[in-house]
């Protein structure tokens, strides 16, 4: 199992009467309720636990892209994993990922991973994500061009990393004459990629037609049984078999003493990130054209429909539905050793910060899951090496 | 598509027509000289305005690449295309000259057509027409609505519509391919082409403006701006319809636009 910290670095301050007055913190969400001096040490608060997840031994750090919310401040990944490069010497650094259909030029996401390949001495991972449907109208890019757009950016990236004659690349969405970038990636021949996604059935595909390890983001385990079943049915039709290696999971997680303490003690964050922060912008939630006409019938079909406001939840409802892994080290052990068997995933992302925690409570959940659950699905070999480096850096 | 067709309107027909990227349904009917009629953001389904058009025109309905009954054609990729498109229509129907009415985006397109090839629109109605860039007086997101809000503000008397039946996969699959459609012309630039306000000198077309006084999407201003860009335009405004006058009070905004279409030296 590879275990990756994984951040949102929300901004958590909410006005009190933010219910009644917002249907969401994204979007629309006024940014006067962003206070610069409580901002400047959000930042250094959270990149100071992605540092300290170094030292206790997790194998990634990874941060991802997301506009105009208070739900995370990280408009521009690369630059967060910038700021890691080098603070930390051991970990792989994952961006992910850069939100490419939503740039206007992703031949600058090529050049600035490369960069950034150099600078982590070739410890990132090249996440790539859609983007959330907000971020279509925050940064007024036709939805309808979302997955093509998505597709044509990710083969220049590649391309630009892997050849090394200047050439064209022109497709229907981008024009690029003279492609030659300074500095190629220190990896070769690239460094690895990781699609993040929410189950959409043609990036699922898409992720299966090029082999990327895919990772899952918050949903029930049916679903995500679904969408990794999906890449490994295209996987069969293509002739190869998917080992664990291809797959990864992301959630929020919360250890405690016991179940009990652990179920009290997270409520309010975990109730936050979920009652709170993923409510969408009313409308937003499913841009026209994000998901092809097809996958809007067969998503209907099975009685999902995607985008829908889900109305508010319990800590004890999002246990059961898998949402979120949340007991003692015992329960929250059992439960990732089990999934990871059922769904067949080597990589786990782990929230740890999530939500509105506190900041002392956030360090003990952090170090209660790197030296009390880590730890027992590692050798002592493996625990030893994982945490050497990042001292002292 | 469930279309009734009005036996009261003479000659009623629909038919497929095959463009290049693929077929558009046209709906036709009545008799008189063409009428060309270009639909709003929906499915472009003939109702009532156009049985009360058909009364003194052969008109000519034709469903938008993309919309409703018509083909997806990704090859119509945007506003400019859709011109195109209609400019070989009409020569497909060998129909020379018009009288060019459109609603909404329809009206937008409309303007488009009559900037591109004045001498083929005889007459130009746009109601409540979207498509020109003013700063100061934005149009309301469309897409950023839920389907209630949507309703609320493009409907005069929202609380008489039949309520919407959520296990209805046909009708929310057909709005969602609306709504991909006018995505694909009017995410960027939000429905409007920056350069058409200056072009609309171009227009010879009468020009009859028609704005609902209660449309809480498109406000007045790009009615007013409409009419007085093109020479000689006129703007009426209609008392008691919405935005979505051509299909919620149809005979309040028909009368006018008869009126215009029928009185005027051709």
């Amino acid at each position: 199992m590879k275990f990756n910290f994984f951040h949102l670095m929300p901004y958590p301050y909410l006005p009190d009467d933010f219910d009644e007055r917002y249907s969401s913190m994204s979007l629309n969400y006024p940014n006067r309720y962003f206070d610069p001096g409580i901002g400047r040490e959000l930042y250094h608060r959270y990149l100071d636990q992605l540092e300290w997840a170094e030292e206790l031994g997790f194998d990634g750090l990874a941060v991802n892209e997301h506009h105009q919310t208070s739900y995370g401040l990280m408009p521009a990944p690369n630059i967060m994993a910038a700021a890691l490069a080098r603070r930390t010497s051991r970990a792989q650094i994952m961006v992910l990922g850069n939100a490419i259909p939503v740039r206007d030029n992703p031949l600058q996401v090529a050049e600035e991973i490369a960069m950034l390949d150099h600078l982590t001495d070739g410890r990132l991972v090249s996440g790539f994500v859609r983007g959330i449907g907000w971020e279509y109208f925050a940064h007024s890019v036709n939805p309808t061009r979302s997955s093509e757009r998505f597709e044509e950016a990710h083969d220049l990236i590649i391309k630009a990393w892997t050849t090394d004659e200047p050439f064209a690349y022109v497709t229907r969405n981008y024009e690029y004459r003279y492609v030659s970038i300074w500095p190629r990636p220190l990896q070769q021949p690239h460094p690895p990629i990781v699609m993040a996604g929410g189950g959409t059935p043609e990036t699922t595909r898409w992720a299966a037609k090029h082999r990327h390890l895919y990772m899952a983001v918050i949903a029930p385990t049916p679903s995500i049984k679904r969408w990794f079943d999906n890449y490994r049915r295209v996987a069969a039709e293509d002739g190869w078999e998917p080992g664990p290696d291809r797959f990864g999971w992301v959630t929020p997680c919360y250890v405690g003493e016991t179940d009990r303490k652990a179920i009290d003690e997270a409520r309010e964050p975990i109730e936050w990130y979920f009652n709170k922060s993923l409510r969408q912008p009313p409308g937003a939630g499913l841009p026209p054209g994000y998901i092809s006409l097809d996958a809007m019938r067969a998503s209907l079909a099975s009685g999902q429909v995607r985008g829908a406001g889900r109305g508010a939840t319990t800590i004890e409802e999002l246990i059961a539905g898998g949402f979120i892994v949340v007991g003692s080290p015992d329960t929250v052990s059992e439960r990732i050793a089990e999934l990871s068997e059922t769904l067949g995933f080597e990589h786990l992302g782990v929230n740890l910060t999530v939500g509105s925690i506190a900041e002392s409570q956030a360090r003990e959940n952090i170090e209660a899951f790197a030296k009390e659950v880590m730890p027992r699905f590692r050798s002592a070999a493996e625990q030893e090496s994982a945490q050497q480096g990042g001292e002292g850096t | 598509m469930p279309n009734v067709v009005d036996t009261q309107v003479a000659n009623r027909r629909d038919s497929r027509v095959a463009m290049p990227d693929g077929e558009i349904l046209l709906q036709q009917g009545g008799s008189g000289p063409p009428l060309l009629f270009l639909h709003g953001g929906g499915a472009g389904t003939w109702g009532r305005l156009q049985d009360l058009l058909a009364s003194s025109f052969d008109v000519l309905a034709p469903v938008h690449p993309a919309f409703g009954a018509s083909d997806e054609m990704e090859g119509v990729e945007g506003m400019d295309d859709l011109v195109y498109h209609y400019l070989d229509l009409l020569d497909r129907l060998e129909l020379g000259r018009v009288a060019l009415v459109g609603s909404s985006f329809g009206g937008w397109l409309a303007a488009e057509l009559a900037v591109h090839s004045p001498q083929r629109f005889s007459e130009l109605v746009l109601i409540s027409p979207v498509g020109l860039r003013i700063p100061e007086h934005p149009l309301r997101d469309i897409f950023l609505m839920t389907p209630d809000e949507r309703v609320e503000i493009l409907f005069r008397h929202p609380e008489r519509l039949p309520a919407p039946d959520p296990t209805d996969t046909d009708a929310i699959l057909t709005n969602y391919k609306n709504m991909m459609a006018l995505a694909r012309f009017g995410w960027s630039p939000f429905m409007n082409n920056p350069k058409l306000e200056r072009r609309l000198y171009r227009v010879t077309a009468r020009t009859l403006v028609v704005a609902p006084a209660e449309d809480r999407l498109v406000p007045r201003a790009h009615d007013e701006r409409y009419a007085s860009r093109i020479a000689g335009a006129r703007l009426i405004v209609v008392d008691d319809a919405a935005h979505v006058a051509e299909m919620e009070t149809p005979e309040a905004i028909a009368a006018p636009i008869l009126e215009f279409l029928t009185g005027g030296a051709r």
